[in-house]
């Protein structure tokens, strides 16, 4: 059985964009031609809704029934991550969700894994630093749903935290430790953290040797009691299953699970940092340098939202962009260039970034500049605008193929309490993005005078052309600071 | 119900596979200059996939030109008669369409996924880059910096990344597979005008590739359009196919590799396997899955988990359109030897020449097949491209639905047989990648000794 999509098709008077064939145009990087055979027409899609309903235990299901295949998703959002943890307790967060399909029930790390190997299943929980939540999801064939729910409720209910699966966690955590600072992109994510968010937990993207060394299974037992409850839990489901019959199973497997998950710590956003800084991390070798341009910006239910999702498509975001035209296929100084913005409960920065080989350093950050200082100061041209926000609005289409994408765009809907007809309303509030908007919040969002730079490459090669672009901190790449000769 | 449908669906996995697994329908036509064309309708989502493969790679490069078919690639999207320098993906993008190109040994493949109306758009775009590419220098060396920036990105800049270009250069005999398919960094800075307009014109013609179309619409209109934008492009000669023929490989060969920027040693090894059109390729697949597919796998049990001695292990059929790798990569836990891991992976290996493997892990094998089979029904995109390939590589654009069946009927017996046939140690080539400079020296004196 299918699910037929309702259309709409928006003609391009209400988009207001007719190709016709012209003269050659240019844009930085690009020369168009204009004879593309184009449908003027932008298909809106209407995004599923889920049906919704609140279990006895106080779990908030979200079903989105669709029998296109025989397989069902699952996730759960619990509304806490490592922003919770104790102090002292780094990392607590991240240990338990690992923990919890090393042992639940009664099987142990190795038969719970193999169990979820003959359904041909899987079972994950992600605790990511500085989010919002936790997440669990499980994914099956539809026939094998109850078995899978099944070690679903072990995990929540049920978890074992033995002690030598703990011991060993540890040991490859500590390995994964110097594997990942071979990685430029986490250094530079890393140290971005650390100044974007120094005052509190969201400054780790990781916890540290120290801690992984101190957590106890006491540690997990309690954290696990505390938080892991359905009070405030989203359970999103989508695949070939009824509402009536998973809220059933659901109720019936998770009758004992009780209690609300206690608020988070209030954590605000804050205002951008002033002032110019480069932060320089040493990795020594390296051909490219790794550079990450930000600051803080806006979280996700910030009014200026839409509009920053406008103005980044223009200026960074995929290959039509102003960044990838110019420094990739103009200048020809990176594979990849980009720019994003990371809007969260409780994160709210803009990235610009690219790798670039070491001797272009300098100019690829002139270029980067240029870009940042030419949307804030230029109304976008009216073509680009249009462009921009018919790729955004078109695009929407290419979302509803995956099951698993509006499951996740449904959920992230609902936790930031977004009405019910958000994806119904999201084209038209795109399409009422004016030239004027667009170059309001690149004024107040992409920075320029208070730049803060993320250089990760070979120190002795870029300090001097680094020097330019504002006072230099310098650090190794285990993250310690370089006191200056 | 559902748990009488399970029942069954258990017991027939144990007594032996389920006899069907979901199949993609699709049209198979030739145009009469050659372009094949594959439809599958799909209306679940109003968009559409397209894929069009050349049968062309880093196999078909001259010693001397490493790195030519990927950089022809990039040359791709730089302009033709009636399309401007980068106006091919300007234009998908901004209608709300992905796209993206990739080359590997065996072909390269171009594809898009847009809104199901904006099929003209993108089959007029493949087609007039088929048809009239514009070849000038000022495209070649644009793009020359950009695929140069991907190597530093890809292999100069990574832990592991020389490793990876040199396992392939010993393991191979056959200059096709021996060289990486980014290229030597000379070589790239080798390649001239006139390297690109004889490539394009012996390889880039529509009797040398495939076009794959998947999603919203409507077969028999598809190849009309398809008719009226690449019908009138003319068939070249049929490029001489690459050698690919590999010599038994008589000993094992070994390297030890120094890395600036590994931190942790790395031991990898592969074992030559027949080309995948090869009938063991199905249990090869299967072994490795039981082998090193997973945390259920015996190297993860055994090396990560029980012994300790390595952070990470996994196992993985490289299959090509000729000789092809079962490849086993590990990363060596600080305070273990490259040494140690290595035994460790022997040990299980032979234990794969001398007992079968058991039902449960045969049963856990085919229920992944089953899921993977049934998960790749999902994306247009997926299919488009399996469909695409198959046809290119392996002249069986069907494959993608009768390979998962032949996976599935793979016997323990068939398993023991492919691990005596190519798990030789003579048939293995180990490249053991150690830290030139530890970052901490009590990992350096531990982990350095060789």
């Amino acid at each position: 059985m299918r699910i037929a999509i309702p259309l709409l098709l928006i003609s391009s008077a209400t988009v207001g964009l007719a190709q016709e064939a012209q003269q050659p145009q240019s844009m930085k990087g690009v020369v168009r031609k204009n004879l593309v055979p184009v449908s003027t027409n932008v298909l809106i899609v209407k995004f599923p809704r889920p049906v919704e309903r609140r279990l006895k235990n106080g779990l908030q299901l979200l079903n989105l029934e669709n029998h296109r295949l025989p397989t069902v998703s699952l996730a759960l959002v619990m509304p806490f991550s490592s922003l919770s943890e104790p102090a002292e307790k780094i990392g607590v967060a991240d240990c338990v969700a690992d923990m919890l399909t090393l042992g639940a029930g009664s099987r142990d790390a190795r038969q719970f894994v193999e169990r979820l190997g003959e359904l041909g299943a899987s079972l994950n929980v992600q605790a990511e630093f500085g989010a919002r939540s936790t997440t669990v999801t499980a994914s099956s064939l539809s026939e094998n749903l109850d078995a899978v729910l099944d070690l679903l409720s072990d995990v929540l209910l049920r978890p074992t935290f033995p002690q030598d699966e703990l011991d060993k966690w540890k040991t490859r955590q500590l390995s994964q430790l110097q594997q990942v600072r071979t990685n430029p992109g986490f250094l530079a994510q890393e140290r971005m953290h650390q100044v974007l968010y120094g005052a509190d937990a969201r400054k780790y993207i990781i916890t540290n040797a120290e801690a992984i060394r101190a957590i106890t299974r006491d540690d997990l037992v309690s954290f696990h009691k505390t938080y892991y409850r359905p009070g405030g839990t989203l359970a999103g489901v989508a695949g070939d299953v009824s509402t009536a019959a998973i809220a059933t199973r659901l109720e019936k497997i998770l009758a004992a699970w009780e209690g609300a998950v206690p608020p988070s710590p209030k954590l605000p956003l804050e205002q951008p940092i002033a002032g110019k800084k480069v932060y320089l991390i040493n990795r020594p070798n390296s051909v490219q340098t790794a550079l990450s341009l930000a600051n803080r910006a806006i979280g996700r239910l910030d009014p200026d939202y839409e509009a920053v999702q406008v103005m980044n498509r223009v200026l960074g975001a995929g290959p039509a962009s102003r960044l990838f035209r110019n420094i990739r296929e103009d200048k020809g100084f990176t594979y990849g260039v980009g720019s994003a913005f990371t809007a969260q409960a409780f994160k709210n920065h803009f990235a610009a970034s690219s790798s670039v080989r070491t001797a272009v350093t300098g100019p690829a950050l002139d270029e980067f500049l240029k870009e940042f200082e030419d949307i804030r100061s230029r109304p976008v041209p009216k073509q680009e605008l249009e462009e921009a926000k018919r790729a955004i609005v078109a695009g929407y289409a290419l979302s509803l193929e995956n099951q698993g994408n509006v499951l996740r765009q449904t959920l992230l809907r609902r936790e930031y309490g977004l009405p019910d007809d958000y994806f119904d309303t999201y084209p038209a509030k795109i399409m009422a993005i004016t030239a004027e908007d667009v170059q309001r919040v690149a004024r107040k969002y992409v920075p320029v005078d208070n730049l803060q730079i993320f250089a990760v490459g070979e120190a002795d090669k870029i300090r001097e052309v680094l020097a330019k672009f504002g006072p230099i901190e310098e650090f190794t790449a285990e993250g310690a600071p370089v006191k200056a000769p | 119900m559902l748990r009488f449908l399970f029942l069954v669906t258990s017991a027939l996995l144990a007594a032996g596979p389920p006899a069907t697994l979901p199949r993609i329908k699709f049209s198979d036509t030739r145009l009469p200059n050659g372009l094949r064309v594959i439809v599958s309708e799909d209306k679940y989502a109003p968009v559409f996939s397209i894929a069009v493969s050349y049968n062309v790679g880093s196999r078909d490069e001259r010693m001397g030109r490493t790195g030519f078919a990927h950089l022809f690639e990039h040359m791709m999207f730089k302009g033709s008669d009636k399309v401007g320098p980068g106006e091919h993906f300007v234009t998908i993008f901004n209608n709300g369409g992905n796209m993206n190109g990739t080359t590997n040994t065996d072909r390269t493949l171009y594809y898009e996924t847009l809104p199901k109306n904006q099929l003209d758009l993108s089959l007029f775009l493949e087609s007039d880059r088929m048809r009239s590419l514009a070849i000038t220098k000022e495209n070649l060396d644009n793009q020359r910096n950009a695929v140069q920036e991907e190597r530093r990105l890809a292999i100069d800049n990574q832990p592991y990344g020389p490793s990876r270009e040199k396992l392939t250069e010993l393991a191979y005999d056959s200059f096709a597979y021996k060289h990486s398919v980014i290229g030597s960094m000379a070589d790239l800075n080798a390649a001239t005008v006139d390297d690109v307009r004889d490539f394009f014109k012996t390889y880039y013609a529509p009797n040398n590739a495939v076009v794959a179309l998947v999603g919203d619409l409507n077969t028999a209109e598809t190849i009309a359009k398809v008719k009226k934008y690449f019908g009138d492009i003319p068939r070249q000669e049929p490029p001489k196919p690459a050698d690919l023929t590999e010599p038994p490989q008589q000993a094992e060969r070994r390297l030890d590799m120094d890395d600036k920027l590994a931190r942790l040693p790395q031991v990898v090894m592969v074992y030559k396997t027949p080309p995948s059109a090869h009938a063991d390729t199905a249990a090869l697949n299967v072994m490795a899955q039981i082998v090193g597919g997973g945390q259920s796998s015996r190297l993860y049990q055994k090396l990560v988990k029980e012994k300790e001695v390595a952070t990470s292990v996994f196992a993985f059929p490289m299959e090509r359109g000729g000789p092809g790798l079962f490849y086993i990569a590990a990363t060596v836990r600080p305070g273990k030897t490259p040494k140690e891991v290595e035994g460790q992976i022997s040990e299980e290996l032979s234990r794969l020449h001398a007992s079968p493997v058991t039902p449960d892990e045969l049963k856990r094998a085919r229920a992944s097949i089953r899921r993977a089979a049934i998960s790749a029904q999902e994306s247009s995109l997926t299919r488009a491209i399996n469909l695409a390939d198959d046809a290119v590589i392996y002249n069986d654009p069907g494959r993608m639905n009768t390979e998962p069946q032949k996976e599935l009927y793979a016997t323990a017996a068939d398993i023991e047989r492919v691990a005596k046939a190519y798990l030789r140690t003579s048939n293995r080539t180990v490249v053991t990648t150690v830290p030139a400079a530890a970052p901490s020296p009590a990992s350096a004196k531990k982990d350095g000794a060789k």
